[in-house]
C-alpha cells in the first residue's frame, strides 16, 4: 500500500469513528463516511466491502490507540497501584477529550453486530490482562476469586456506560474516584479503595 | 399448548428470533410467520420491531426482577439475602437461555432507546445491594455509586458467560457473582468468608 493510499484508509477510519460517535451505528451511511473523511467512493470502496466491514478496522484502530496511549502513559509505573490509577485516569481522559471516540468504543460498538461485540469483549479482556498483574503483587496466595479482574472491569464499564448513555461523557473525569475505587475494591476491600479514592480527590 | 393472546405469541416470537438471527438482521415478517399472526395483527399490538423487541424484554425484565426480589425476601441478614437472590437470577438465566441473550446481550444490540431500557433495568438492582451500606462496618461511607458498580459487575461476569454459549453453567458461577456482590462492603477477606459458608 502506498503513503498515499493508506493515509486515505486511516482518515476513512478515523471519519467512521468520529460519525458513528455522533450520529450512532444504525444511523450512518457510507455517504456520511466519505464526506467527512473528504474523499470519495471509489476510494471507499477501494478498501471496504460495506460500512460494517469499515468499522470492524476502524475498531481495530480505535482499540490500537487507546492501547498504545496508555502503555506510553503507564508502563512500568510501580507499584500496581499507581499503574492502575494511571491507566485509568489516561482512559478516562482520552473519553473526554473525544466524546465521539468514547461512544463508539464503549456504546454503539454493540450495535454493530456480534463481530464487533466480539472485538469489544477481546479489547476489555486486555484491561482484564493488565489488571491481572495485581494478583501477584497483592495475592501471593492465590485466594482471590478466578474473575476478579472481569468485575473490576464489569463494575467500571457499567459506570462509564450509564455516563455515556446519558449524554454525560464530559462528566467523566469527575467520576474518576468512584471509577477507581470500583477497579480497586475487589482486590484491596473497601477501607483501601476509599483511601485512593480520597488521594485522587486531593490530587485534582 | 395453553392458548396465548397474539401479543403473547409475538413477544415469544421477538425471543426466538432474535436469539438465532440477531436483533439487526430480524425483520417484521420473521416475527409473523414466527407467532402464526397476520402484518396487520402485528401493527396493530406495535408500532414496529423495535416497539415489539422492547416490549419483549420489558417482559423479561419484570420476571427477573420479581424472582430476585421474592427469593431476596426469604432470607434474613443481607449477604444471605443477596446469595437468594443472585442464585434465583442465575437459575432463571440458565433456565431460559434464549431470555439470557435477549435480556443481557442482545439488548445492547437495539439502538440507544433499547440500551437506555436497559441501564434503568439493571438499576432496579440496585436497592438489593444498597441494604449493604447498613449492613456493613463504615457501609455509609461508600461511594453512594457502589451499588451500581456491583450491578455492573455482576452482569459483566454473567454477561462473559451468556456471550461465550454458557448459559446453561451459569448456576456455577454463584460464588464468584456472590463475592462481587459482597466485596465492595466487606472486603476481599470476609467476602470469602461469606461466600464460603453453607
Amino acid at each position: 500500500m502506498s503513503a498515499i493510499t493508506e493515509t486515505r484508509r486511516d482518515s476513512l477510519l478515523e471519519a467512521m469513528v468520529r460519525v458513528v460517535g455522533r450520529k450512532g451505528y444504525q444511523a450512518t451511511s457510507v455517504a456520511d463516511v466519505i464526506e467527512e473523511a473528504g474523499t470519495s467512493r471509489t476510494t471507499f470502496y477501494k478498501h471496504f466491502d460495506d460500512k460494517h466491514d469499515c468499522f470492524l478496522s476502524a475498531y481495530d484502530m480505535l482499540v490500537e490507540r487507546v492501547f498504545d496511549t496508555i502503555v506510553a502513559e503507564c508502563d512500568g509505573e510501580q507499584p500496581w497501584l499507581s499503574r492502575v490509577r494511571k491507566g485509568l485516569a489516561t482512559l478516562i481522559g482520552i473519553f473526554a477529550r473525544e466524546p465521539e471516540l468514547a461512544r463508539t468504543a464503549v456504546v454503539e460498538v454493540a450495535v454493530a453486530g456480534a463481530e464487533a461485540r466480539q472485538r469489544h469483549w477481546d479489547a476489555v479482556a486486555r484491561f482484564t490482562e493488565f489488571l491481572e498483574d495485581g494478583r501477584e503483587e497483592l495475592d501471593p496466595g492465590g485466594e482471590l476469586p478466578k474473575h476478579i479482574s472481569v468485575m473490576a472491569t464489569g463494575a467500571v464499564s457499567g459506570l462509564i456506560f450509564d455516563e455515556l448513555v446519558a449524554g454525560r461523557t464530559a462528566n467523566l473525569p469527575s467520576l474518576m474516584p468512584d471509577l477507581l475505587f470500583a477497579m480497586l475494591v475487589p482486590f484491596i476491600g473497601p477501607a483501601a479503595a476509599t483511601e485512593e479514592m480520597r488521594r485522587v480527590v486531593q490530587a485534582t | 399448548m395453553v392458548a396465548r393472546s397474539q401479543r403473547e405469541r409475538l413477544l415469544d416470537a421477538a425471543v426466538d428470533v432474535v436469539a438465532a438471527k440477531g436483533y439487526g438482521a430480524t425483520t417484521v415478517a420473521d416475527l409473523t410467520k414466527e407467532a402464526g399472526v397476520s402484518r396487520t395483527t402485528f401493527y396493530e399490538h406495535f408500532k414496529d420491531k423495535e416497539a415489539c423487541f422492547l416490549a419483549a424484554f420489558d417482559t423479561a425484565a419484570d420476571v427477573l426482577a420479581r424472582r430476585i426480589g421474592a427469593a431476596f425476601e426469604t432470607e434474613e441478614a443481607w449477604p444471605d439475602r443477596v446469595r437468594a437472590g443472585l442464585a434465583a437470577l442465575l437459575e432463571s438465566l440458565a433456565g431460559e437461555p434464549q431470555i439470557a441473550r435477549l435480556a443481557l446481550v442482545d439488548i445492547g444490540s437495539a439502538g440507544p432507546q433499547a440500551q437506555r431500557r436497559y441501564r434503568a433495568a439493571l438499576q432496579r438492582m440496585t436497592p438489593f445491594f444498597d441494604e449493604g451500606r447498613d449492613f456493613a462496618p463504615g457501609g455509609r461511607r461508600l461511594p453512594a455509586n457502589t451499588s451500581r458498580m456491583v450491578v455492573g459487575a455482576v452482569t459483566g461476569l454473567v454477561s462473559d458467560e451468556i456471550e461465550a454459549g454458557r448459559a446453561d453453567r451459569l448456576p456455577e458461577m454463584l460464588p464468584e457473582v456472590l463475592f462481587a456482590s459482597l466485596v465492595p462492603y466487606l472486603g476481599p477477606a470476609a467476602a470469602a468468608n461469606a461466600v464460603g459458608e453453607r
